[in-house]
């Protein structure tokens, strides 16, 4: 049996006619787009029609929107060439102690090169704390950040009613939001939320890795943040890769086509996942928003009285890939911040999965996954002390 | 980083997995905080203090799980002076290794099967209750039992602490060297906390790093 690849959150299978609209880039259409010269000026008119493309899937115009080598790339150029352009207005910076960690590092970063940050809490599902958003705002906030749809478990921010707190106070401070999470999977117009920037990033949506863009509300001053040769873009300095802006157009046209049938279908399937747990497993929790206030592909379980890397590696036995909160798979072998700014204790944190759902999964492969998922969870709580322990205390 | 097939192998069908029928020492290191915990039961022939039969259970990761499986076969017939001697870096070899980051795991199971034996001694006056006063060789020992997650040594070893102390009223000051910016600086902070706080006689702990 083939692979059952439920980490789609982090890097996604590029569709099969995404490769092939690249493959072009790689062989005949190698030039460098640039003017006159006739195979350049093609590549420029296709830089066009891809960017018109990925342009009109978030209601931008395309003069608005900056192709990037990645979607950290695009939210440091937000966020560095934002600020750089626009310190002298004031020194504070607001985001959440939930943010994706492009965020949170930059925020840390500025906060070091003595910027003040606000971190902004949250609730038990992961939302910001707006009341606390309209007390820290102030007349020298510059820029507020945001994520979309969080990377754990993908609670989605309320980004109206945040650039609603924003426009009515004292405060006249931008909007960033970062999306690459939630794009692809929820609706997204930048003019209707009237954010001031936004990023999307093309792997996350079956595109290729190494491409994102930055969405820039015309008017809203970004200062570049690599200084070098500049061909296409100021603020995107350097050879930029037409092969992976190819793909992403292609990945785009294929998400959007028929947006609300690919939605709607990921959704069904989590929603049958999160049932199948439900009903099959007991003592589970269940982490993040419900429903529409989520990422449709995102579910986020905790297994009570068992780790999460040893249910990781199980499974990853059985060939399914999943991720894990635990501290044992953390990079700094620290319990999870989303799962503990949620308020979830040490051991729900340890015991948290993560499974993020594609369009090329089927409700095959998810049996399967609950299979195996029953069967990873009853033998590994038979080795816990702490099962161990609830049994004996409750006579089960 | 990967596990190697003989640590997946233990993961996937530990030996000497439950609580024994009958025991007559036991003992639990690690907290589920941490994500960690290991429970030994031991059977000690009180005769010849062989110990006739060893078994587990475990809360934590696949690194937890094999090297709680691994302590559990090596001290199997031993003597319990036999087995108080075999160390974290032994269980971790016994295993073909171990990645750097997980090498902590080995180091609670040996501190599980020496406690539980200790636990034995002490039920059958073996060995009589420490109760000497805290003091600065007591702190180091402890911190020779935490490890730096990045190359898997101990901070004594690594000459990472560079002064430890105990003052009046039970106040245990530790300085410790590592980077600002190092992903585990959080991590080993916890780590001296937790390790210090159950030393009796601790009252409060300073950390610089």
């Amino acid at each position: 049996m083939k692979r059952i690849y439920l980490n789609n959150c982090i890097t996604s299978q590029p569709a099969p006619e995404v490769v092939d609209a690249m493959l072009p880039y790689f062989k005949e259409k190698f030039h460098f787009p640039e003017n006159f010269i006739q195979p350049g000026t093609e590549r420029r008119r296709e830089i066009d029609e891809f960017k018109k493309i990925v342009a009109d899937s978030i209601n931008a115009i395309p003069e608005a929107v900056h192709f990037t080598n990645s979607g950290t790339d695009a939210n440091n150029l937000a966020i560095k060439g934002y600020i750089s352009a626009n310190a002298d207005k004031g020194q504070h910076i607001i985001c959440s102690i939930v943010d994706y960690p492009d965020i949170l590092t930059n925020a840390a970063y500025f906060e070091e090169s003595g910027f003040e940050v606000s971190y902004l809490g949250c609730d038990g599902d992961g939302f910001i704390n707006l009341e606390e958003l309209k007390q820290e705002l102030r007349s020298d906030t510059i820029l507020v950040m945001t994520t979309l749809a969080n990377h754990t478990v993908g609670t989605l921010q309320d980004i109206t009613e945040i650039k609603k707190i924003i426009d009515e106070s004292r405060s006249e401070a931008a909007l960033f939001v970062d999306a690459c999470q939630g794009y692809g999977r929820v609706p997204i117009d930048v003019v209707d939320m009237n954010v001031d920037m936004l990023t999307i990033s093309a792997h996350k949506i079956h595109g290729p890795q190494g491409v994102g863009a930055l969405y820039i509300k015309p008017g809203i001053a970004v200062a570049p943040t690599r200084h070098g040769i500049n061909r296409i873009d100021p603020l995107a300095t350097g050879t930029i890769s037409i092969a992976n802006i190819a793909g992403f157009a292609k990945a785009v046209e294929l998400a959007f086509t028929n947006f609300k049938e690919n939605v709607d279908y990921i959704r069904e399937l989590t929603r049958y996942l999160y049932l199948s747990i439900e009903r099959r497993i007991p003592y589970t929790m269940l982490n993040g928003a419900i429903c529409e206030f989520r990422a449709p592909h995102n579910l986020n379980v905790s297994f009570d009285f068992i780790e999460g890397e040893a249910i990781m590696m199980m499974l990853d036995q059985y060939g399914i890939s999943v991720a894990t909160g635990s501290a044992c798979f953390s990079e700094g072998l620290q319990a999870n911040y989303v799962m503990m700014a949620m308020e979830r204790n040490h051991e729900q944190s340890h015991s948290s999965m993560k499974f993020t759902l594609s369009r090329y999964n089927t409700r095959e492969e998810i049996d399967y996954v609950v299979d195996k998922l029953e069967e990873v969870v009853k033998e590994l709580r038979r080795r816990s002390p702490l099962y161990d322990d609830f049994i004996s205390k409750n006579n089960i | 980083m990967q596990y190697s097939q003989k640590v997946l192998d233990h993961f996937m069908k530990p030996h000497n997995l439950g609580k024994l029928d009958k025991s007559n020492a036991e003992a639990t290191e690690g907290s589920p905080a941490c994500g960690d915990q290991v429970s030994i039961w031991l059977n000690v022939n009180e005769e010849t203090q062989l110990i006739e039969d060893i078994s587990f259970l475990s809360y934590g990761c696949a690194s937890n799980i094999a090297t709680a499986s691994i302590i559990t076969d090596m001290a199997k017939g031993k003597t319990i002076k036999e087995a108080k001697a075999i160390s974290w870096k032994e269980a971790a070899a016994e295993l073909d290794g171990l990645p750097p980051v997980k090498m902590h795991c080995s180091v609670l199971a040996v501190d599980t099967l020496r406690k539980a034996i200790k636990n034995y001694e002490l039920a059958h006056h073996l060995i009589k209750a420490e109760k000497g006063a805290l003091n600065k060789e007591i702190v180091l020992a402890e911190l020779a039992k935490i490890l730096y997650p990045k190359v898997g040594e101990d901070l004594i070893s690594l000459k990472m602490v560079k002064y430890a102390g105990v003052a009046e009223g039970g106040k245990v000051i530790i300085d410790v060297e590592i980077p600002k910016f190092d992903k585990f600086r959080e991590n080993v902070a916890d780590e001296i906390r937790e390790h210090i706080e159950k030393l009796p006689g601790v009252k409060d702990i300073t950390i610089n790093m």
